[in-house]
C-alpha cells in the first residue's frame, strides 16, 4: 500500500553545467516507515472565484500526523494563476501548468488550504485545477 | 533564457484503483513563457532546534520563484518544520504568536516543491539539535 512521489528538476542551461536532481519519497505516517493508508483520490475543480475558496479543510486531529498535498493548475493560458493560501498566509502562485507538492501540517483548524483564481474574469474562462491528498488519521471523516 | 523543467510522478495503490499522475512544468517568469534564469543550490547543516531563516526574500530579486526543499536523512523520526512568514526572535513556537504559518513537516526522505511569491521568508525548525542536513534549490 505504497504511495511514492518522484520529482525531477532538469535544466541544460540555467548553470554552466547541466542540472539534474531526482528524488523519490515514499509517503509514510509521521515518524515511521509505515505507508500512508488514506486518500481522497485525484479531484478536479474549475475555479471562477477571485476570492479564497477552501480546497482542503484543516482538521485539528491532523496535527502531528502526516499528510501530503498535490495541486496542479491545468489552465493553458500562461497568464492565469491560482493563489495558494494557508491560514491567510500566501504561499505562492501556481501559473498554468505549474504544480506543487507539500507536506501539510494541520496545526489548527485555521490551517485550511485555500485557492483563488485571482486574475479570473468572465472572459478568461475557468481555471481548472486538480488535487490530491494522501494522509493518515483514522477518524478523518467523523471529526468535523 | 534558460529552460528548466520540473517533473512529478505520483503513484499510489492505497485505493482499489491505482492513482497515477505525471506532470511536467516548465518554469517561467510570472505570467509569461520566458524561462527563469537564476538558480541557487544550497546544503546546510543545522545544529539547534531554533526556528531560523532558510530562504529570505532578500535573496531573490523577483516576485515569483520555485522552491525545492529536501530532507536527505534516512531517519524517519527526525523532521523539519517548514514555515512561511517572517522569523522573529520572541514568542513560543507554534503558539500562534509568531507571524509564520507552518506549511508542513518534512520527515527524513521527504521533499517538497512550491511556487513562492517572495513576500515572506521561508523558515525552518529542526526537530532535534543534533546535526540535521537540509538541501534546497531556488529557481527565479
Amino acid at each position: 500500500m505504497a504511495t511514492t512521489a518522484t520529482i525531477t528538476l532538469a535544466s541544460a542551461d540555467i548553470a554552466g553545467d547541466p542540472v539534474n536532481v531526482s528524488k523519490t519519497a515514499t509517503c509514510t505516517k509521521a515518524g515511521t516507515t509505515t505507508d500512508l493508508d488514506q486518500t481522497i483520490g485525484l479531484n478536479r475543480v474549475h475555479l471562477r472565484s477571485t476570492t479564497n475558496k477552501t480546497l482542503l479543510a484543516a482538521n485539528a486531529e491532523g496535527n502531528d500526523l502526516a499528510a501530503k498535498v498535490y495541486i496542479v493548475n491545468k489552465a493553458t493560458d500562461p497568464s492565469l494563476y491560482v493563489t495558494i493560501t494557508i491560514n491567510a498566509q500566501t504561499v505562492g502562485k501556481l501559473y498554468a501548468g505549474d504544480w506543487m507538492f507539500i507536506p501539510w501540517s494541520q496545526t489548527d483548524t485555521s490551517a485550511s488550504i485555500e485557492v483563488a483564481a485571482t486574475n479570473w474574469s468572465s472572459s478568461t474562462g475557468d481555471v481548472p485545477i486538480e488535487y490530491a491528498l494522501f494522509h493518515e488519521d483514522t477518524d478523518y471523516l467523523t471529526n468535523a | 533564457m534558460a529552460t528548466t523543467t520540473a517533473n512529478i510522478s505520483l503513484s499510489s495503490d492505497i485505493s482499489d484503483s491505482t492513482i497515477s499522475v505525471a506532470n511536467e512544468s516548465t518554469l517561467y517568469t510570472a505570467g509569461t513563457t520566458t524561462g527563469l534564469n537564476t538558480m541557487t543550490s544550497v546544503t546546510k547543516v543545522l545544529a539547534s532546534t531554533n526556528n531560523v531563516d532558510l530562504i529570505t526574500t532578500g535573496s531573490v530579486s523577483t516576485t515569483h520563484a520555485y522552491v525545492y526543499i529536501n530532507n536527505p536523512s534516512t531517519d524517519h523520526t527526525e523532521y523539519f518544520h517548514i514555515h512561511i512568514g517572517n522569523n522573529v526572535g520572541s514568542g513560543t513556537y507554534d503558539d500562534g504568536t509568531l507571524p509564520t504559518e507552518e506549511i508542513g513537516r518534512l520527515y527524513g526522505g521527504d521533499w517538497m516543491f512550491i511556487p513562492w511569491d517572495v513576500d515572506d521568508d521561508i523558515t525552518i525548525k529542526p526537530s532535534v539539535s543534533t546535526d540535521m542536513t537540509v538541501e534546497y534549490q531556488v529557481f527565479s
